[in-house]
Parts: C-alpha cells; sequence; structure tokens
C-alpha cells in the first residue's frame, strides 16, 4: 500500500468508488436531485405551492383541466394552444371618445396554432375601484369586443375576468355579424365557446367550421383616466394568461395543478423522509447490535428478544392503522418508519461486533483502563460505520416508497407535497382509465429512479467497503 | 525464603482460573457430557521481586497468557490471592481497578493487532492520557508522547506520530507498544511474548530496548514466552508452566544449566543449534505427543503421561508441590534424586 494512498481514507474510498460505474450514475443523480432542491425556486412554474397551496383549488382556477404537457404537440397532427402567462403590457395613452384620456394595457398574443386556447384570463392586483373596458383586436383587423368590467371597494385585491365566462355574450354578437341564420338559429350565446369564435376565421359558417386565423392577437385593456387621476385607485401586477390546451413540462391534473410543479417540490420530501428515516433507524441498529454483542450474555438475549419482537411486526398494516387512528402527519409516519425498520442492520452488526470485540486491540484498551462506552464508540463502532453508509443507502429506496404506498392508500400528510400523494389523487379520478398518462408515469418513474439512486449508491459502497471489515 | 515484604511488588498465592464450557439448553436438561471445567490455571504461586525480570516459561496451553491476563485484572481468577504492594487486589472496585492499571501495564503479543488501525500513533499513545485524565493540554500531551517514544529509540518521535500502525515495521509498532505502557509511568509490565511475532533480525535489538527502559525507569517485568534463548538471555529468573501449574522455578542460568525437572530439561533440549557438521540432524526429543487437555488432567504428577522417567508411584500418588533445591531454585519432581 502506498503512502500516498492511505493518507486518506477517504482519498482511498473515492479511487474504489471511482471504478464503480452504478455508484457514479447514483452520485450524479443524486447530485443533480440536491442541486433542485438547493434551487427550487428557479424550476418551480407556480413558486407559492410550498405554502399549502397544492390542495388549494381556486390556486389553481386559471389552469387547464387535464392538459397534456406542451411538447406533445410535435406529436399531433393538429396543434393546440399552449397554456402562456404575459406579465408585461405595452402602456400608452390615448384618446377615448366616449371617455376622454385612457390609458392602453396592450398585450400581444401570437397565435399559431389549429386548437385555440380555452381561455383568456385578466387578472390584476387592485385597490380602490376600477374600469376595465377591453377589446380582442384579429389579425384580420375585425375587434372583437371583449366586455366592460368595473370593479370597486378593492382594497390589494386580486381581480379576475374570464373571456371564457364573462364574455360569452360579447363574442355571440361579434358572430353575428358572420354567420349564417341557420347557424345562429342551433345556437345561443350559452352554447358557444368565446375563444373559438375570437380564433377562427370569420365567415357563414364561422360557428361550424372553426378555420384558426393564425398572426398576432392585441388584447387591449383601457382605463379611463377618472381612475387613473385618483391616487386612491391602485392598478398593479397586471397580466395575461393565455389557457392552453396543453400546458407545461407535464401537463396539468384534472384539479388543474401543474403536475411538473408537484413533482419538483415533491422531490425534497422524498429525499427528506428517504435519508431522515434511515440515517435515524440504521444509526439506532448499528448502535443496538454493538451493545448487544459486545456486552454478550443476558443484555444480548434480552435485546435479542426485544429485538425479533420489532423484526417480526409487519409494518405496513402497523402504520395503515396507526394513520387512520392519528391525524396523518409526516412526523408521526417518519416515526414509526423509524421505530420499526432499524431492525435491518442489527443481526449483521452484532455479528461483526462479536468479532471485533474479540480483538487484541480491543483487550489492550480494556488493559489501559479504558470503559465499556469508551471501547464501543472509539473502538468497535468507527470500524462498523462505513458498513452502516452503505445499509443507510440501501434503505432509502424502501421508506420512500412505503411513505408512497401510505399516500396512495390516501393516508399521506396533506401538509405536504409526495409523489406517493400525485399517485394517489390520479387513482382516485381514475387516471388510468381516462388515459391522463401524464398524471401517473413521472410520479412513478421518479419514485423508482430516487429508489434506484440510492441502490446503486449502496451497491457500490457496499462492495467497496464490505472487505475492509476486516480490521487490518 | 527470606525476603523483606518491600522488596515483593506483586504476590501470587494458588491462583486458580477453570473456564466452564457453555452447554445449549438441550445437552443440559439430557444430562449428557458432565460439565468438565477447563483448568487453565491450577494454582500457581509466585513471587515477583522489585525490578526484576521474571520469565514465564511453557508450551502453548499451559496456562502462561492466562496468568498474565489474571495479573492484568482482564479475566477474574476463580480462587487465589494475588497481592500487589502490599494490597489484595484479587477483586477490586472500577475505582481501584482503574488506579492498579496505571501502575501495572501489558505490551501484547501480536504487534499488529493490538493496535486500533484507524488511530494514528498520537491517538494510540494519547488514549491512556485521556483515559486516565492525566492533566494538561493536547500540547502538554505531545510532549509525553515524545518523551516516551524518545525511551523506546523511535527517532525522530514526530515523524512517527503522524502515521497509522500498518505504516510501521513489526518491530516498531513493538517499540510504539512499550511506549503506550510507559506513558503512565507503571511498575510492573506484563510483557506477553513481546518478540514472538517480531523478525529475528529485529527481536535482539527490541529486548535490549526494553532492558535498558527497565534498568532506567526501575521497572519489573513479567515476561511470558516459550522461547527458551530469549529468556536466558533476557530475564533474572524463570518459572516453567506446564498444564497450569509451575513445575520448576530458579534464576535463569542455574535452571538453564541444571534443569532438573524432565520437562525443563526437554524444553532445554528442543532448543535447535546450529552446529557444524550436524546439518540434517534432528534432534530427538526424550518427550512425545500433545500436551494433555486442561479439562482432563492427568491424576498425580500431570507430566507422568509424556515422562520418559515415570513410574507407577507418578501417577498413584498424589501431585507433588514445589520443593526446595537449594540456591532458590524450586522443582516439582519427586524422583528428582534418581533421574
Amino acid at each position: 500500500m502506498s503512502a500516498k494512498k492511505s493518507n486518506s481514507r477517504f482519498q482511498e474510498f473515492w479511487d474504489d468508488f471511482r471504478r464503480e460505474k452504478s455508484g457514479l450514475i447514483g452520485l450524479g443523480i443524486l447530485a443533480v436531485a440536491i442541486l433542485v432542491v438547493i434551487f427550487e425556486p428557479l424550476f418551480l412554474p407556480y413558486k407559492d405551492v410550498n405554502e399549502g397551496n397544492w390542495r388549494n383549488i381556486s390556486y389553481w382556477e386559471d389552469n387547464s383541466s387535464a392538459a397534456p404537457p406542451a411538447w406533445t404537440n410535435i406529436f399531433t397532427s393538429k396543434k393546440s394552444a399552449v397554456s402562456t402567462t404575459f406579465n408585461s403590457p405595452e402602456v400608452s395613452t390615448e384618446e377615448d371618445p366616449n371617455y376622454g384620456l385612457v390609458t392602453t394595457y396592450s398585450f400581444k398574443y401570437n397565435y399559431k396554432y389549429d386548437l385555440p386556447p380555452l381561455d383568456l384570463i385578466i387578472r390584476a392586483k387592485a385597490s380602490g375601484m376600477s374600469l376595465f373596458l377591453m377589446e380582442l383586436e384579429r389579425p384580420d383587423g375585425n375587434i372583437v369586443p371583449v366586455g366592460e368590467q368595473f370593479f370597486e371597494g378593492l382594497n390589494e385585491d386580486q381581480i379576475r375576468f374570464s373571456m371564457d365566462t364573462d364574455a360569452a355574450s360579447n363574442a355571440y354578437e361579434f358572430a353575428r355579424q358572420f354567420a349564417s341564420e341557420e347557424a345562429l338559429a342551433n345556437s345561443d350565446s350559452t352554447t358557444i365557446r368565446p375563444t373559438f369564435v375570437a380564433f377562427s376565421e370569420t365567415g357563414s359558417d364561422m360557428l361550424s367550421a372553426r378555420v384558426p386565423l393564425k398572426g398576432t392577437y392585441t388584447l387591449r385593456i383601457r382605463v379611463p383616466s377618472f381612475i387613473t387621476d385618483d391616487s386612491n385607485n391602485v392598478l398593479e401586477d397586471l397580466r395575461l394568461i393565455v389557457t392552453g390546451r396543453v400546458s407545461g413540462i407535464l401537463g396539468t391534473d384534472t384539479y388543474k395543478r401543474d403536475i411538473f410543479t408537484g413533482i419538483v417540490a415533491g422531490l425534497k420530501w422524498a429525499l427528506f423522509i428517504g435519508l431522515a428515516t434511515s440515517v435515524v433507524s440504521v444509526l439506532f441498529g448499528v448502535m443496538y447490535g454493538i451493545i448487544s454483542a459486545y456486552f454478550g450474555g443476558f443484555v444480548d438475549t434480552s435485546m435479542q428478544f426485544v429485538y425479533q419482537i420489532f423484526a417480526g411486526i409487519p409494518v405496513m398494516p402497523l402504520l395503515i392503522v396507526l394513520a387512520a387512528i392519528f391525524k396523518p402527519s409526516i412526523w408521526i409516519i417518519m416515526g414509526v418508519m423509524i421505530v420499526f425498520s432499524w431492525t435491518g442492520s442489527v443481526m449483521t452488526v452484532r455479528s461483526m461486533a462479536f468479532q471485533i470485540k474479540e480483538e487484541t486491540f480491543v483487550e489492550a484498551a480494556k488493559a489501559l483502563g479504558s470503559g465499556k462506552w469508551r471501547i464501543i464508540f472509539k473502538h468497535i463502532a468507527p470500524i462498523l460505520l462505513p458498513y452502516s453508509f452503505a445499509s443507510m443507502a440501501l434503505a432509502v429506496p424502501g421508506t420512500i416508497v412505503y411513505e408512497a404506498s401510505l399516500s396512495l392508500l390516501g393516508l399521506g400528510d396533506p401538509t405536504i407535497i409526495t409523489w406517493g400523494q400525485i399517485l394517489h389523487d390520479a387513482q382516485n379520478s381514475g387516471a388510468t382509465l381516462n388515459g391522463l398518462w401524464w398524471w401517473i408515469v413521472p410520479p412513478g418513474l421518479f419514485i423508482a429512479l430516487m429508489g434506484a439512486t440510492f441502490a446503486f449508491l449502496g451497491f457500490a459502497m457496499d462492495k467497496i467497503l464490505n472487505p475492509k471489515l476486516r480490521t487490518r | 525464603m527470606s525476603l523483606n515484604d518491600n522488596d515483593v511488588i506483586l504476590q501470587v498465592k494458588d491462583l486458580k482460573k477453570h473456564f466452564t464450557p457453555h452447554q445449549s439448553l438441550i445437552q443440559s436438561l439430557a444430562g449428557s457430557g458432565q460439565k468438565r471445567p477447563i483448568k487453565a490455571v491450577d494454582g500457581i504461586t509466585f513471587d515477583l521481586r522489585r525490578g526484576e525480570i521474571f520469565g514465564l516459561i511453557g508450551e502453548s496451553g499451559s496456562g502462561k497468557t492466562t496468568t498474565g491476563k489474571m495479573i492484568m485484572k482482564l479475566i477474574e481468577p476463580t480462587s487465589g490471592t494475588m497481592v500487589f504492594n502490599g494490597e489484595d487486589v484479587t477483586h477490586t472496585d472500577k475505582l481501584r481497578t482503574q488506579v492498579y492499571r496505571r501502575q501495572v501495564q501489558m505490551i501484547f503479543q501480536d504487534p499488529y493487532a493490538s493496535m486500533n488501525p484507524r488511530f494514528k500513533i498520537r491517538d494510540v499513545l494519547q488514549e491512556p492520557l485521556i483515559i486516565h485524565k492525566i492533566e494538561g493540554d493536547n500540547q502538554k500531551h505531545d510532549e509525553m508522547i515524545i518523551k516516551s517514544l524518545t525511551e523506546v529509540k523511535l527517532n525522530p518521535p514526530a515523524e512517527f506520530m503522524g502515521r497509522y500502525p500498518h505504516m510501521l515495521s513489526g518491530g516498531q509498532r513493538q517499540r510504539v507498544a512499550t511506549a503506550r505502557t510507559l506513558i503512565l509511568n507503571p511498575m510492573l509490565l506484563v510483557a506477553d511474548e513481546p518478540v514472538s511475532m517480531i523478525d529475528l533480525s529485529t527481536r535482539a535489538e527490541i529486548l535490549a530496548m526494553m532492558k535498558d527502559v527497565q534498568r532506567d525507569l526501575g521497572l519489573t517485568y513479567l515476561y511470558i514466552t516459550h522461547d527458551l534463548s530469549t529468556a536466558r538471555y533476557f530475564t533474572d529468573r524463570i518459572a516453567v508452566m506446564y498444564l497450569g501449574r509451575i513445575v520448576e522455578m530458579g534464576p535463569a542460568n542455574e535452571l538453564i544449566d541444571n534443569p532438573i525437572h524432565p520437562y525443563t530439561k526437554a524444553l532445554i533440549e528442543a532448543v535447535p543449534e546450529p552446529m557444524t557438521g550436524k546439518v540434517d540432524v534432528i534432534k530427538e526429543l526424550p518427550i512425545s505427543g500433545e500436551i494433555p487437555s486442561p479439562a482432563n488432567i492427568p491424576p498425580g504428577c500431570r507430566f507422568h503421561t509424556r515422562c520418559p522417567y515415570a513410574k507407577p508411584e507418578c501417577s498413584e500418588q498424589s501431585e507433588p508441590e514445589l520443593m526446595d533445591a537449594g540456591n532458590g531454585h524450586f522443582h516439582a519432581c519427586r524422583r528428582w534424586k534418581e533421574i
């Protein structure tokens, strides 16, 4: 053994580890996962999701329901409008014949799809009162009157105008200019979709043929000067949300939630639950095994008896019962998992500790006057520690899957987001029957990926560290 | 023996260690296989004089290491007494044991195994200081470590402190092991075959170092070995053990030049001597066979099964006690005058 190599145990470990391809893959994925957790705000499309908004229906109301991922457009012949948000309107002032001086906020939307968006939503935060005069200018020069809306008594409230629900009659009026009598007779303002009218070529059959009119649309919101001049009236954060038919990287579920957001926000919980539970339970198990072996005799016998009891109790039914009795909380779930999963490493550690305690250096330490605990913590535990690292990594997938299984049964902690809960919601909503694969495959795949990552790491460490268990 | 009590540092009297083998529940219920104690040490008596090197010699299984461990208080004696510095230390409480361990230290046989492979030499040597809460910060401890490394002639000491045991040779390790025992300023050192696992070329060096240390610090050694040649060179007095009992005891030169007990004679015969003209001659040993099981000790003189001079009386009469042959030479053979 060269002197340089043995200078640092870690260096030696790393030299071996580098040769394990699966271990490097595991390490790589884990590094990426940790980076994602650290820089989560950069990845999250919906930043407030961690503040209890995952189950807040109104938080997600501007999204489309059960929309496939945006990239599915690549594989379809008819391209669907993608959900988009416009945050910075162009602001100008102009003269209006009815209201005098007005401030105009205009959003430009480049429509290049075959299937129109489901809704156009105008949102802002406002105080005092406000009057919106809204119209949509089409690429062919026609103007769809979207509507006039008056808001009052606001105090930094969110205001929302949905074209789909609030502009139906105006859109119908627009269609009447072009559509045939026959087509109009078969419909009224409640049966048409305003966005279909607004994004189709004009003509007598525009209500049924729906030929898309591609090009740049301009949505104008005019606010009269008598509103803007009063300093009590504040209007800020004005934005246009185009609710498309396809949305985001991983689509949305039937509750209109963005699945990609759920996956990213669930990653930290998967890592936390997996690592915290396995680290605590393996450390406890290792110490239990060492103490049982070192003291031997009656202590060993009684500790083995307790071990047999814990090892014999099936965890899953117990977790189900406990989660049903108590309010499901992640701490209780993790606590129970720790209480029943520390048994995994006890027997191996015990047998190894039996061997180490007979080593001469342990006897030498005794001859020097070492106490029992000094021998356990200074001489035996450090030798078994590498083994426990491998066990920890190998225990992580189990705990992630346990939590997911509980969540799948509807016994997860409702205050957090986990992949298992996403799967649970998908199952409850019949995602499989309705073909919403983007709701089922990603969380399942990520549970498997996290499990595989730690299994890779664990196997690689096991391979390297276990032969080193011999003490000289 | 006309020894002043002050000259005796450790008095061992009729010390015994009987191990009871484990039996399974079924075995003990069925009553098959009676519990037969393994008599590893079966009543030994000797005195260690202050400042001497006392050799305990015997083949494997003779109980010499068990004796050392009992003196080290690593195992509890079954019966008998040990008096250290006028105080009975056979059974002591935790606090007294801790004090005793500062005064009595042990060097182990295997220098490769007696140090934690994860400890640096510095940590190995600092451990006794931490255990016994020796005053001083790390710097003070470092000074003490350097001092004891210098005592065992590991130079330069500072260079060795940062190394791990596996980076040292066997001889260097045994020096470190000696330094570890010296750091607490003990009075008695139990050295359990300290050179048996070291290269022949370095054995003499290590023994010379140990002897220097002993002379400089006025230590007493209990030197446990199976090697007569180093014992003669190293020790002042020798006791020969066979199957848990001392069969002969006396001054080193006297015992080796004029052995009385047939077992001692056989041991001395067995030492190979390089001699011209005797290249391919293998010595014929007067004794044969293996040492009997300590669980089944022969009646009468326990050596009679292997003794070339054994007569029926040896097995029929009771076990011979140590007898004085003059000049501090003791033996346990009733037929010594005839042979």
